[in-house]
This record gives structure tokens, C-alpha cells and sequence, in this order.
């Protein structure tokens, strides 16, 4: 069946078409701050059925066509492009970062899984009806399918939805990130044996023999073939163009793994996933090599696939608010629940196991990946399908702003400002060094219960050492306590006291810093984070001329 | 002072003979007390000859205090280590013949992964060797590694060392993905450059903190992975004492699976090392 001139045009316009309106919804709605993704699914939704396929029938069946071969093409097109948005996925999956970041992450991510699956399961195995199933055919496969599909979280929502919130490099950024991993690969595990399942009751190809050879596939990549490649990067850059070489290496070894997957019996994008861990290990791997292989799958084949979702179903036909809202419940009490308990029992407080959970809530374009394969498969109807979406849009939009809501509520506060408290704030009259450091060691201690003379004494010897008078006016003494949280108290002395400052000028503001001697870390960052406040000679001056501990504040607040 | 008390394990190789010779330099140049340890059968004969290769090394007797052991090697020496309070625990490397890739030894490998004080790794222990010049430490603002940075300063001091470098090594994962979702490469990379000029403030106030007086510290903030950009860097600028705190936990088979951190540089070293345990650890 050879591709006549018309199916050229069409599918050449088609793809045309759904990159422009892909790229041009996805962009005004980066104006409000909306994910990209959205944008592809809503292009596809207008292109679609749903909305001209609903208003100018003849027009979209010629163009978003339905000539067989032009068909194939999309279908053969659409493949390539979720191929590879699994390898790039699993480029980014590091699993010594789970390993490094033990417990916590752990027991993160297996909440995440086991709790969403075991909600899933069992709605979808005891209440199959209401979840859209009718045929007792499929039954078991369904109710884990659905089990699946509430435990996955999809990593680049969370590493962006961290970058936007400025937690990325963080504690528990870290955590989020790593527990998104391991969840990826425990998710993708077990879709791809169900996807195999399916496939073996319908081939009759024994489902115990696929699964050996996945397993041996997993093993065989991730211990043996990771290392190869590891060893062989260096070589093969140096005797190939750089980034054409090493894009077609990873390229080939990805669709190489897709095509092995596919052929025993798994979905093509399991492979391909897999290789992408391995490869995503080496550590030759540069940084640039990765961004420039996510940009293009992620700004050229990755938008036709998300288009082409919504040129399949008609969204407003079926959609079935109950279905939506069930998906809704499960998918968020699952994961933030799950999540949250795993993160609690790693030892985080409350707020911050409900950042955790929301922020693994997102389930982004991972979920419609899966959704997709699920509805090809016939595993799902259109009506779970669309739910689906819906469920993986909403999760992923609510992320950001619940997880910075409880961020804000959380005790741990890690910056400057956050540290700022109006009574913590003196202004003394003290006429030398060594009265204004007692004076605000008393205070402090008075005010949180510390021994003042032990806090002075601890101060005091660090003082002693070298001055920590910086420049601008500004002084910082220091110290580490044992306490569980840092400690800020303000002085304000208008007279300026003599520090031995670095540029010799008198100390105007003296800030007493005191931190957990547990976190060392913690004390040079919020050393640094003060002192960026002061890159100008003016604030201490103009801070000195403020008359009430209010004005104090929202001069500091102002500060950046 | 930088060490108070040496641990040498010796055997009857050609490779202890050398070890001797570095032991003896070390113990001087820490002004530390020497502690011989020999595991193995014990024979009159035996001991003679033992003696007569420590006093080649030039070791007086009244400066050492030798061990000896029937029974397993390696739990017996890290039982030494912790009952004789030894604090550094010498050890040696070899070049593998062929290969650019120093060999150690099995017993090496347990001791520097389990040994309860400091280990120093010397690559080619040899019976001359020129002292160090350029001393890399790995700086991760624990207090662990503030103790390490405090050490390599003490040796550098000692020795004359003229580099002294402190590394700090950091990578974010997945942080290619935020170019996807509405991120613009740029934008991951301008982060990326604001992350790194916060480790070097970070290092500037670490190295400001440790109040090293006549140090000349420079520091240097690499971007990737964790053990592995530090130890490469260190190979590359010709270093030759690599100090590192000690891993926080012992590795556990996922750990060695998926190497992270301190196992890129066990694996493959790039010169001498020096892994440095909390200084109570064997108390």
C-alpha cells in the first residue's frame, strides 16, 4: 500500500496543523502559567472530533483524515514519538539517587504505589459498573489497571513543579524527586505486565515465559548494559561528531530496546524506558546532551502525540461527570495518603508529608501515556479514557499551588526571611562588641528558653576566632547550639558599633544567628543568604532611620 | 596534631616492605605512635624475620608496638583498630600492570570501606617517596567533612604542601526534564549558574569558618555527579592526596549496584587517599 499524492498532502498538512496549534495554545497558556501538555491536549481536542470534527464534519474527515494509509502513517509517527518520550524519560531516572536518599525516599514512593494501587483495585474489582466496565471478560485486568494508573507520578511535572516553586535544590526536593523515580519504574513495571497479560490472553503466547524474559531483559539492562555503555561513551565520542554521534547512539540502543521489548510480548515503550535508565546512568553523559535530546522529542514528536489524543474520542460525548469525579477521589486520596503516610513514617512533620503528597499527585503526561496504550489496547472504554485525562490534568495543575500552600505552613523555615520574627527585633544602646553580643545572647535567651550564659560562652569563642563584622554595616555573629531549628534576633544600633568589619565601617545592623550544630549546612546558607541582603551601603543606613519593629520587617521583606 | 597513633598491617611482601618505609614517615611526621600488626601462624623463626624488615625500614624498636594474631585478617586488624584506638589506618595500592587502574588489594577494600578509624590509601607505597603537593579535599558542609578539612590543612602545613584545594560537587537530577513543561533551556541553565555561584559562596564561608590560618584554600564548585566529578577532577589536575569524610553509612548491595558517591572513587582512584572517620569513632 503505497501513500498516493492527496495522503502526502494530508499528511503532511496534518502533522503541520497539530504542531502549530499544539505550540500555539501551549504557549498563551504558559501566559497563565498552565504546563504545555495542556495546550497539546486541548489542540487536539479542538482538531478533533470533539469540537470542529462536531461543527464541520466533512472538513476534519478529510484532514485529520481517515484514508487507511494515511492512517498508518500517524499510527507509525505517534509510536516514534512515545518511544521516545519513555527514553527520555528513563534518561532522567537516577536510581543511585534512590539509593542515596535510603529510607525516606523508600518508603515514599512504595506508599505511593502500593496505597493509589490497592485503592484502584479495589474499586475497580468490587464496584466494576460504576467504573464504566461491563463485560466480566477483562475483569481482573482492568481493576489492576486502574490500580496502576492511580500509582503513577509523572517526574517532569514534579521537577518543574519544584523548579517553580524554588525547592528544587532542597532536602526535600531531593526526596520528592527521587520517590518520583522509583515510582516511574515500579508503575511502568507493572503496566507492562498487565499490557502483557492482555496480549497473552488474546495471542495465547504463555504469559509465564514473557515474563521471564522481561525480567531477564530488566536485569540483563540494568546491571550489564548500563555498565557497557558507560564504557563505551567516552570511546565512541571521541571518534564521532558531538552531539550527532552520541544522539544516534542513544537513539539506536533506544529503539533497538523498544523493538526487543515489543517482539517478547511487552508494550515498545517499556523498552525503551529501560534502556533510557541505563543509558541516563553513564556518568559521561553531559548535561547539555540530555537537554538538547529533551528539547527536541519534547518540543516536535512528543506535542503529535499528545494532539493526537484528542483527535481520537470526542471529549464532550463522553464524558461522564460520576466516572471524572470517582477517578478525581481515588486518584487523590491515593496518592497524597499514600505518599504522605510514606514521607510522615520517614520522619518528615505533617506539613511537609502533605507537600510531599501533593506534590507526587501529579501525574501529567505519564498518566496519558498509559492511558492512551490502555484505550488502543481496548483495555478501557471511552468513557475511563477521557476520565483519565481529565484526572491526569487536574492532579497535575493542582500540584504547585497545594504543595506550596502546606511548604508555607511547614515548620521548617530555611531562609532569611521566613526566619524573620517582629519580636526578635531590639534597639540597643549597647557602645561595644562585646555588650551588644551579650545583650542579644540574654535576649535571645530569654526569649527561647536557652541558658544565656551557655550561648554567650559558645558566641563568644567563635568571636574570638576572627571578627564577623562583613561590609555595609552589616555583622553577623554566629553560632551552632544544640537546638532544632535556627534562631534569628535583630539588633538595630543606630550609633554603629566598632566590629573590625572587613571594610572597617561600624556594625549598624547585628544579626544573631544561631542554628542546630546537627546541620552545618544550614548555618552557611543562611550566612549567605543574609548577607546577599546587604550588597548595598545604603540598607543598613536606611534601616537605621525605621522607628517601630514593623517597618523593620517590611524593610527586610524588601530586601532581595 | 593530625594523628596520634598509626595502624600498619605488615605481611612478608614486597609490598609491606614498602609500606614500612611510608609508615615510618608517616609516624614522624605526625609525631605519632606506630602500631605493627601481623595476622598469621607465629613461629619464633618468623618473627626474627619480620623484625629484621621493620629495622630495614629503619623503625627503632623502641618506637613501634608489634601485634601478632593467628586467626581471621581482616576482622582481626579492624578489632586492633578499635581496642589499640589506632586513628589512622595505612594502607597500600598498586598499579595494575596494563592498566591505567590502581589495584587493591581484598583486605585494602574491607579496611577502607570498614575500618572503624581514618585509612590512608597510598598508591605505589614505595621506599622513597616525594611528600605531597597538591591536596584535594571533597567538601559536602557536613562536620565530618569540616574535620577532613581540617586534616588535609594540618598535613598540608606539615608537609609544606603548596595546593591545597577544596571541591564541592553537586548535581540535580532531572533537572533536564524542567525543559520540557513550558521551561526554556536557558532558563535551565541560568538555574543551573545560580546554583553554582550558591555553592561557591557556601565554600567561601566554609572555608572562612574553618579559620585556616597561612592557607592558601582554593575552592572549586563542579556541576555532576557526586564522587564521581570530583574524583575525575582530581585525575585530571594530577592531585596526589585526595581527602574524603567517610561514606555516612556502610554500603549496602544496592549502593555498589547503583554506585554513588565515595564507590566511583573506591573503584577507580585517582592517587593517594585519605578517608577521614569522626575523631571518637573508636572510643
Amino acid at each position: 500500500m503505497n501513500l498516493t499524492e492527496t495522503d502526502i498532502v494530508l499528511f503532511l498538512a496534518g502533522v503541520a496543523v497539530m504542531l502549530f496549534f499544539s505550540r500555539a495554545i501551549g504557549e498563551f497558556l504558559k501566559k497563565f502559567k498552565q504546563p504545555i501538555v495542556l495546550g497539546e491536549i486541548l489542540a487536539g481536542i479542538i482538531l478533533g472530533p470533539t469540537i470542529l470534527g462536531a461543527l464541520f464534519p466533512s472538513l476534519t474527515n478529510n484532514f485529520i483524515s481517515n484514508s487507511g494509509s494515511v492512517n498508518i502513517a500517524f499510527q507509525g509517527i505517534t509510536l516514534l514519538a512515545v518511544v521516545m518520550l519513555l527514553l527520555v524519560s528513563g534518561l532522567e531516572v537516577d536510581l543511585s539517587l534512590v539509593a542515596r536518599q535510603g529510607k525516606a525516599a523508600s518508603l515514599i514512593s512504595v506508599m505511593g504505589v502500593v496505597f493509589p494501587f490497592a485503592l484502584g483495585f479495589g474499586a475497580a474489582w468490587f464496584f466494576p459498573n460504576v467504573l464504566g466496565i461491563t463485560s466480566n471478560e477483562n475483569h481482573l485486568i482492568f481493576a489492576l489497571f486502574v490500580g496502576t494508573a492511580l500509582s503513577i507520578t509523572a517526574l517532569p511535572v514534579v521537577a518543574r513543579t519544584l523548579m517553580d516553586l524554588n525547592i528544587f535544590k532542597t532536602e526535600i526536593g531531593f526526596l520528592i524527586i527521587a520517590s518520583a523515580m522509583l515510582n516511574d519504574l515500579v508503575g511502568w513495571i507493572i503496566f507492562s505486565v498487565i499490557l502483557a497479560m492482555m496480549r497473552g490472553n488474546a495471542s495465547g503466547i504463555e504469559f509465564g515465559s514473557t515474563m521471564l524474559m522481561l525480567g531477564a531483559f530488566i536485569v540483563l539492562t540494568l546491571l550489564v548494559g548500563r555498565k557497557i555503555f558507560n564504557f563505551i561513551l567516552p570511546k565512541f565520542e571521541k571518534v564521532t561528531t558531538y552531539p550527532g554521534g552520541v544522539l544516534n547512539l542513544i537513539l539506536t540502543l533506544g529503539f533497538l530496546g523498544a523493538a526487543f521489548s515489543e517482539w517478547i510480548g511487552v508494550h515498545a515503550i517499556f523498552g525503551a524506558f529501560i534502556v533510557g535508565i541505563a543509558i541516563g546512568d553513564s556518568v559521561h553523559l553531559k548535561e547539555e546532551t540530555r537537554e538538547i535530546i529533551q528539547q527536541f522529542v519534547t518540543n516536535i514528536f512528543a506535542p503529535l502525540f499528545f494532539v493526537s489524543i484528542g483527535l481520537r474520542v470526542n471529549f464532550i460525548q463522553n464524558f461522564d461527570l460520576g466516572i471524572v469525579l470517582i477517578f478525581l477521589v481515588l486518584a487523590f486520596v491515593g496518592k497524597v495518603v499514600g505518599c504522605g503516610l510514606g514521607a510522615y513514617w520517614g520522619g518528615m512533620n505533617k506539613e511537609d508529608s502533605l507537600a510531599i503528597g501533593f506534590g507526587m499527585n501529579s501525574r501529567g503526561a505519564m498518566e496519558i501515556v498509559l492511558g492512551t496504550l490502555a484505550f488502543q489496547a481496548g483495555l478501557i472504554q471511552e468513557k475511563v479514557f477521557v476520565a483519565l485525562i481529565i484526572m491526569a490534568l487536574v492532579t497535575s495543575l493542582s500540584s504547585a499551588p497545594a504543595m506550596s500552600y502546606f511548604l508555607k505552613r511547614s515548620k521548617k523555615k530555611l531562609t532569611f526571611k521566613d526566619l524573620l520574627r517582629k519580636d526578635m527585633i531590639i534597639f540597643p544602646e549597647a557602645s561595644s562588641k562585646e555588650l551588644i553580643i551579650r545583650e542579644l545572647c540574654e535576649f535571645v535567651s530569654a526569649k527561647s528558653k536557652l541558658n544565656k550564659e551557655k550561648v554567650f560562652e559558645e558566641v563568644w569563642k567563635r568571636e574570638l576566632q576572627f571578627s564577623t563584622g562583613l561590609a555595609n554595616h552589616l555583622a553577623i555573629p554566629h553560632a551552632r547550639l544544640k537546638i532544632q531549628s535556627p534562631i534569628i534576633t535583630i539588633a538595630v544600633c543606630r550609633n554603629g558599633i566598632e566590629f573590625e568589619s572587613l571594610d572597617a565601617k561600624d556594625a549598624k545592623i547585628v544579626i544573631l544567628l544561631l542554628t542546630p550544630e546537627t546541620e552545618p549546612e544550614l548555618q552557611l546558607k543562611l550566612l549567605a543568604d543574609i548577607s546577599k541582603n546587604f550588597h548595598s551601603i545604603d540598607t543598613a543606613e536606611e534601616i537605621c532611620k525605621l522607628q517601630t519593629t514593623e517597618e523593620v520587617i517590611s524593610k527586610f521583606k524588601q530586601l532581595s | 596534631m593530625a594523628f596520634k597513633k598509626i595502624g600498619l598491617a605488615v605481611s612478608f611482601s614486597p609490598n609491606s616492605r614498602a609500606l614500612l618505609f611510608e609508615a615510618k614517615r608517616l609516624s614522624e611526621m605526625f609525631n605519632a605512635e606506630l602500631v605493627l600488626i601481623h595476622i598469621g601462624d607465629f613461629s619464633e623463626e618468623l618473627k626474627t624475620e619480620l623484625t629484621a624488615m621493620i629495622k630495614e625500614a629503619g623503625i627503632e624498636e623502641s618506637s613501634y608496638k608489634l601485634l601478632w594474631r593467628e586467626g581471621d585478617v581482616e576482622d582481626s586488624i579492624l578489632e586492633f583498630c578499635s581496642t589499640e584506638k589506632i586513628d589512622l589506618l595505612v594502607a597500600g595500592a598498586l598499579i595494575k600492570e596494563n592498566f591505567l587502574k590502581y589495584y587493591i588489594g581484598s583486605i585494602a577494600r574491607t579496611l577502607m570501606r570498614e575500618a572503624p578509624c581514618s585509612v590512608l590509601l597510598l598508591t605505589q607505597p614505595s621506599v622513597e617517596r616525594a611528600p605531597f603537593k597538591k591536596i584535594c579535599v571533597s567538601v559536602d558542609f557536613t562536620s565530618l567533612s569540616e574535620l577532613a578539612a581540617k586534616k588535609a590543612y594540618e598535613i598540608s602545613q606539615l608537609i609544606n604542601a603548596h595546593e591545597l584545594f577544596f571541591i564541592r560537587e553537586f548535581q540535580l537530577p532531572a533537572l533536564a526534564t524542567t525543559v520540557y513543561d513550558s521551561g526554556s533551556k536557558e532558563e535551565a541553565q541560568a538555574m543551573r549558574h545560580t546554583w553554582l555561584d550558591e555553592e561557591k559562596n557556601k565554600m567561601e564561608l566554609f572555608v572562612r569558618e574553618l579559620n585556616l590560618v597561612d592557607a592558601d584554600v582554593k575552592t572549586i564548585c563542579l556541576y555532576g555527579k557526586q564522587g564521581w566529578e570530583a574524583s575525575n577532577w582530581v585525575n585530571e589536575n594530577k592531585g596526589d592526596l585526595f581527602v574524603i569524610p567517610s561514606p555516612a553509612r556502610k554500603p549496602k548491595l544496592l549502593d555498589r549496584i547503583f554506585q554513588h558517591d565515595w564507590e566511583f572513587v573506591f573503584r577507580q582512584l585517582p592517587c593517594s587517599l585519605l578517608i577521614v572517620k569522626p575523631e571518637n569513632a573508636t572510643e
